[in-house]
């Protein structure tokens, strides 16, 4: 008997004996099986801020998980060794069960969990299983997503959940169709959902050059943030380097990164930042008031934090949105 | 006197009997592994959340 895979736009059909389109999603005797659940295969202890949360305790050591598979197959994918194989092709498979999951975030002296460098919404049992187990043992759980998923699976999830940084590759369904083998609209969706749900949210657009640095879309992906997600949503304009199936494109120019910030701030975003270029002024964190420096960033390391310590501006006391301790 | 020696001059009905008993344990664990079934070991998979069963026509 096929099976139709309910958790993501693609809702792919699956015939018995195969997997779908995410390739780790599979149809055993009529029953759909998470065959990479509690099989991860790169586990590492990251900074926060490489995933990237500037919002959400700032410093703080994440437990990183992923397992193969992914339901987009992005032509510029930084992960692709990960994300666009099938676990058996992968080299190295890791077990740790739920149990075992928080045991080693715990060991290794991390606040949270990371779901993470693949797509997490391909091993969504795992996450809702390892999370809600998290949760209990006093660990946060940050969600690194594409948001390809359909509202409700997406909603029962939230309930474990607490942030995101989930990726806005473009404000372009063609762009979603031809780069990422995706389309917008669940995008969006999902993004609404998030902040709905109350899951902190931080956003990334990857800045590709010629495919997604038009100005005037920058401005209306903005605005659909400031509108819908409300201004106080940090977005995060991060530089692209040529790999993968898109290694004719130079690495994004310092100057779109720059115009492309100056054009979300004039549309009304308050914290804008610019990743992936060391040392930029966008990297740090400034109180929208009074412009002071709050957090002072240097790739991934934090050289100053001033906020106060219920989050505030020291200068104006202006209240700093984010989740800070 | 050597081993090999002290083997050659032991009563023959002792020695075959210690020639047979070397020749089962060596031979019979091999039997036991040529005797397992030639499957893949099956892991147990992990059920997915949100699907449902489908029909497909033709």
């Amino acid at each position: 008997m096929a099976v139709v895979c309910e958790l993501c736009p693609r809702e792919c059909v699956i015939p018995e004996g195969e997997a779908g389109d995410c390739r780790v999603r599979v149809n055993i005797g009529g029953r759909l099986r998470a065959s990479t659940y509690g099989r991860p295969s790169a586990m590492h202890i990251d900074p926060m801020e490489k995933k990237p949360l500037y919002h959400f305790h700032p410093g703080s050591s994440v437990f990183s998980i992923a397992t193969a598979g992914c339901n987009l197959h992005c032509l510029n994918c930084q992960n692709w060794q990960l994300s666009q194989r099938g676990g058996e092709e992968m080299e190295q498979i890791y077990r740790a069960d739920p149990p075992q999951l928080i045991e080693l975030a715990r060991e290794n002296g991390c606040e949270s969990i990371a779901y993470t460098y693949s797509d997490p919404i391909v091993f969504y049992e795992y996450v809702q299983d390892s999370s809600e187990l998290a949760r209990q043992a006093g660990l946060h759980n940050v969600f690194i997503t594409a948001g390809y998923i359909n509202k409700k699976p997406l909603r029962q999830l939230c309930q474990v959940l607490d942030a995101s940084n989930t990726d806005l590759k473009a404000f372009d369904d063609r762009f979603y169709r031809e780069v990422n083998g995706g389309t917008l609209k669940p995008v969006l969706d999902a993004l609404v959902t998030f902040r709905e749900q109350g899951v902190w949210l931080e956003v990334t657009n990857l800045v590709i050059p010629t495919l997604n640095d038009d100005l005037s879309m920058i401005r209306r992906m903005a605005k659909w943030i400031r509108d819908e997600l409300g201004e106080d949503t940090p977005l995060h304009f991060s530089r692209f380097h040529p790999q993968y199936r898109m290694r004719n494109l130079p690495p994004t120019p310092g100057e779109t990164l720059d115009r492309a910030r100056k054009e979300a701030m004039d549309a009304g975003l308050r914290f804008v930042y610019v990743g992936n270029v060391l040392g930029h002024e966008g990297n740090s964190t400034y109180c929208p008031q009074d412009g002071t420096l709050l957090i002072g960033r240097v790739g991934f390391r934090i050289t100053e934090n001033n906020l106060t310590p219920d989050g505030r501006c020291p200068s104006c006391d202006r209240p700093i949105p984010g989740v800070w301790q | 006197m050597m081993k090999r020696d002290r083997y050659k001059r032991m009563n023959p009905g002792r020695r075959r009997f210690l020639t047979v008993l070397m020749g089962m344990l060596t031979f019979l664990p091999g039997l036991g592994v040529a005797a397992r079934p030639h499957e893949p070991r099956r892991l147990s998979l992990h059920e997915a959340d949100f699907y449902h069963p489908h029909d497909l026509k033709g």
